[in-house]
């Protein structure tokens, strides 16, 4: 899989994102070409690299979920507001995100990545602020596809 | 008989039962479902050899790809609720086993530093020892703030002593024993008593907590 720092459109479409909504952490997970296991490949205003080595099954955690569900996710107050144990969710504990949006990436008909946004503090995404996450996962698809993602 | 003694006895039959059933449904995973679904996957293969038609081909593809993953999701389950390693080869390649998984759940870096001879130790105690690594290492990833943990294992003559040191944010021990105790920390201690050894806590704000389990061999 192609590194996603060799790819400035798609950092810059994150970087936009995180400008426009104003939210602390911006991700994008994608699973592994080889098995269903996933992981983070890019962060913006990340507090560690620890996202770098975290593994996600495939249907656990955020990423594992929105990817086998091909739905979006919303938490709003983590970890209060979650099914199961808050260690299921170690991207939130990593970042300390407290709310999260994340959509899937349809690459190209099959969700294969994650778009995530993130605030370290309880905040409900208004619909704007979906909408534009999901604009930029169309832009991102787009861009990724046309990569050979 | 003194009622503290009866407690104790009560906390480690049920510990002893809890652990008893992890590690029968652990194997059950492992040996029967696993191995059950290990054949179900062979005779999919086979059947894939057999037929002509590319649209049950693929259909058969796709089967065997979702029966290989629910084998691998089967095994890390029973590994995860019981490591198998920690019977056969002991506790230090069980936990450098579970830093492994613990590493890729967490991104959290765990370097494991092993002195002394590895003594046999009966299977009660080291699972004990064991389980209470885990909860050390698991409260370092929700609440420490930290990327890096120090773990050290120091086998003595008689006795094994182990260091757990995040560099995380730290906590005020006398606070959290106000107004309850915090149950994670106390079991830890509890588990360690019940097999002869000692669980000391300590934490400093921004310095980070540090653990440290004390077993007589």
């Amino acid at each position: 899989m192609t590194d996603i720092r060799e790819l400035p459109a798609v950092m810059e479409v994150c970087e936009r994102l995180k400008a426009k909504i104003r939210c602390d952490f911006v991700g994008l997970a994608f699973q592994n070409e080889a098995g269903p296991d996933v992981r983070w490949h890019y962060a913006a205003g990340n507090m560690n690299d620890k996202y770098k080595r975290i593994i996600v099954r495939f249907g656990k955690g955020i990423a594992g979920k929105v990817i086998s569900s091909g739905c979006p996710l919303m938490m709003t107050n983590f970890p209060h507001d979650i099914h199961g144990k808050m260690t299921d969710y170690p991207i939130a504990l990593a970042e300390k995100l407290v709310s999260v949006y994340a959509v899937p990436l349809f690459l190209p008909t099959v969700p294969k990545g994650v778009l995530l946004i993130g605030n370290r503090a309880s905040y409900l995404f208004t619909g704007e602020e979906q909408e534009t996450v999901n604009d930029a996962a169309k832009a991102l698809e787009q861009l990724l596809t046309g990569e050979g993602f | 008989m003194d009622p503290l003694q009866t407690k104790q006895q009560i906390s480690s039959y049920i510990i002893d039962s809890q652990e008893e059933d992890i590690k029968r449904i652990a194997l059950e995973l492992h040996e029967g479902v696993g191995q059950n679904l290990y054949s179900i996957l062979t005779g999919l293969q086979f059947v894939n050899s057999a037929i002509k038609e590319p649209q049950i081909k693929g259909y058969l593809q796709e089967m065997t790809l979702l029966i290989e993953k629910t084998i691998r999701e089967t095994r890390t389950l029973s590994v995860e609720l019981h490591p198998p390693v920690l019977t056969t080869l002991g506790l230090i390649p069980a936990l450098r086993s579970y830093l492994k998984l613990y590493t890729s759940t967490f991104g959290i870096l765990v370097d494991l530093d092993s002195a002394g001879m590895e003594k046999i130790i009966p299977e009660r105690n080291s699972i004990a020892v064991f389980r209470v690594c885990q909860e050390a290492l698991v409260n370092a990833a929700k609440y420490a703030d930290t990327s890096n943990v120090k773990m050290t294992v120091h086998w003595t003559e008689d006795e094994l002593m182990i260091r757990i040191q995040d560099f995380g944010k730290g906590l005020n021990l006398k606070e959290l024993r106000f107004p309850k105790p915090t149950s994670g920390l106390a079991a830890m201690k509890e588990r360690m008593l019940l097999i002869g050894g000692q669980c000391m806590i300590s934490s400093k704000i921004g310095e980070g907590t540090l653990i440290e389990i004390s077993l007589p061999l």
